[in-house]
């Protein structure tokens, strides 16, 4: 059961399957089983050694799948540029040079249908004056900036009202990637990091809005785009998975620079 | 006596037979111009620059042309694996086992992108301006000093939305046509219609491969790398083009001016005026020794001969 469970989980599955190994020929010895027909001998010969050619045969395919790069590849790294899917509408973050007509006339954030637009691209960055190294996988509940790849504006929310469902207005903010403090926003998920294939929620740092779409379309000039909005609530429409992108992969480091701090 | 002679020539044939099967076999480092102790790192900056030279599109008179890359690919394809490298170096060619995973096409283009072969950026679908591209992506890759002065290899995984055949038809080049109609003797009528033409229809598809971008040793903030034919698809043209831009950090202790680098040295005022001596921790972890031993100025510079960047 556990050597199953570390297969459907993926973690790390190998050194689990081993220490499941282990932790289960110790109790093996208390089990006997009867075959009718067959002696006692025989059985417990037959049953070990389909026993060890089952285990040997899990255990090579584990251990040949996870190398040690397989854990890397799939974590939402910093740097990385990402398409984000709402999944309960099933529709991309996008953000255009248009801009709200009201509220607080800020350029303006939608969700989209379309999987092949270019402005649904958003990069994921530290937060302001933090380290985000290159490649390092972000962490649930690290603080990290969303940037539109395209014009270069931050994801961003304030207590405006939105224009569809007087929700909290959802906008993209700032120059050349520099905004302001409420630029910046949460990674909710389970586990130690973003996994690529995890339903993850974003959760704003100051408003402690939850991003999120409820389904309300826009009419002309972005006729059937959603809205999107922040909400306080967590709910089935807040939950955000990262789809198409550039997936930067952490690299060998030349030395770095930290210990020429101490001479200088 | 005549069986000692048997065994001697059975031996010399034995001998012969295995220095010809380890000749036989292709000399990879010599293929990418690499010592047998180079890092990966080497090895792919050595690909990148040697696939650029030898590709078949760029040596069209060569009849080996074909031969020299698919060469180049193999030697590529075992060195860069470390198993496949172990095996290679105690067993040559012969002794690596089946199971030639990528195709050189796929190595090629982990490098340059999907359409890589084009060079020079000159795409051959800018000879007809008309046919449709899709949008540009592009990236700013933050890259530090020390990966600049030695260089570096980023991988990066891009999963990207594929145009693939799907059954049934689509409408596509849809457009406005004028329609004539005659109502009557000498009286017609002129309409606005949407015309279609009928394609095969299209999917998009979500593909991932992995990409290698070379930051190469002295590259200037802004530049741009290109990988061909990786950006967002068209449904009714050719994809747009994936490009990394190079964004150096700003460096605690070094600045780069032009192919110089340039540092502070704070001293004490009796190091000022009588000498020093000191160690610098270069970028790429070698101490720099620099000294002094007449009074100086607050400004003074000491310029190392080759403390700058390799160009």
């Amino acid at each position: 059961v556990l050597s199953f469970t570390s297969v459907f989980k993926d973690l790390s599955s190998c050194d689990w399957f081993i220490a499941a190994l282990t932790f289960e020929s110790a109790l093996s010895s208390h089990y006997i089983l009867l075959v009718p027909g067959i002696s006692i001998d025989k059985t417990m010969g037959l049953i070990h050694g389909l026993e060890v050619f089952v285990k040997s045969f899990l255990l090579f395919l584990l251990c040949s799948k996870s190398d040690g790069r397989e854990s890397e590849s799939n974590y939402v790294t910093c740097g990385s540029l990402v398409k984000l899917l709402n999944t309960r509408h099933q529709v991309r973050l996008h953000s255009h040079d248009v801009k709200y007509g009201s509220g607080s006339g800020q350029q303006s954030v939608t969700g989209v249908e379309s999987a092949d637009d270019a402005n649904s691209y958003w990069r994921i960055r530290g937060k302001p004056n933090g380290t985000c190294q290159r490649g390092a996988p972000i962490q649930c509940g690290q603080a990290i900036r969303i940037t539109h790849m395209t014009t270069g504006r931050n994801l961003h929310t304030h207590h405006f009202s939105s224009p569809l469902s007087n929700n909290q207005e959802v906008s993209a903010f700032g120059e050349n990637g520099e905004g302001d403090d409420l630029d910046v926003w949460k990674v909710q998920c389970d586990g130690s990091a973003w996994e690529r294939d995890d339903e993850v929620r974003f959760k704003h740092v100051g408003t402690n809005a939850f991003l999120s779409v409820t389904g309300e379309q826009y009419g002309h000039p972005i006729r059937g785009q959603r809205e999107v909005h922040g909400m306080s609530a967590p709910s089935q429409n807040n939950y955000w998975k990262a789809m198409e992108g550039v997936f930067i992969q952490p690299s060998q480091e030349p030395p770095r620079h930290d210990e020429l701090h101490d001479e200088f | 006596m005549a069986v000692k002679g048997m065994n001697l020539c059975s031996v010399c044939c034995l001998v012969l037979y295995f220095v010809a099967a380890v000749l036989a076999g292709r000399d990879f480092y010599k293929i990418l111009g690499v010592s047998k102790s180079a890092t990966v790192k080497d090895i792919k900056k050595a690909y990148r620059k040697l696939a650029l030279q030898l590709h078949p599109d760029r040596n069209p008179d060569d009849p080996t042309a074909a031969d020299k890359f698919a060469d180049l690919g193999a030697a590529y394809e075992v060195l860069s694996d470390d198993d496949k490298r172990k095996q290679y170096d105690a067993y040559g060619e012969d002794g690596l086992k089946e199971g030639h995973q990528g195709s050189h096409s796929d190595i090629f283009s982990s490098f340059f992108g999907d359409f890589g072969f084009m060079f020079g950026g000159n795409r051959q679908g800018q000879q007809d301006k008309n046919i449709p591209r899709g949008n540009d992506i592009v990236l700013d890759l933050e890259v530090t000093l020390e990966e600049v002065y030695s260089g570096n290899f980023v991988e990066v995984v891009r999963n990207k939305p594929v145009a693939k055949e799907a059954p049934g038809k689509r409408k596509c080049n849809c457009r406005q046509e004028m329609r004539t109609t005659q109502l009557g003797p000498g009286r017609f009528q002129m309409t606005q219609e949407v015309v279609c033409d009928e394609c095969p229809n299209i999917k998009l598809v979500n593909e991932e491969r992995t990409l290698e971008v070379e930051i190469e040793q002295g590259v200037r903030d802004e530049m741009e790398y290109p990988f061909i034919g990786e950006g967002e698809p068209h449904i009714d043209g050719e994809p747009g083009d994936l490009r990394f831009r190079i964004k150096v950090l700003k460096h605690p202790v070094f600045e780069r001016r032009g192919d110089d680098l340039y540092t502070n040295v704070t001293i004490s005022l009796i190091e000022a005026l009588v000498g020093f001596e000191m160690d610098i921790l270069h970028l790429d972890g070698h101490k720099v020794h620099i000294e002094r031993d007449k009074p100086g100025y607050q400004a003074w510079c000491s310029t190392m001969e080759e403390g700058g960047r390799p160009t």
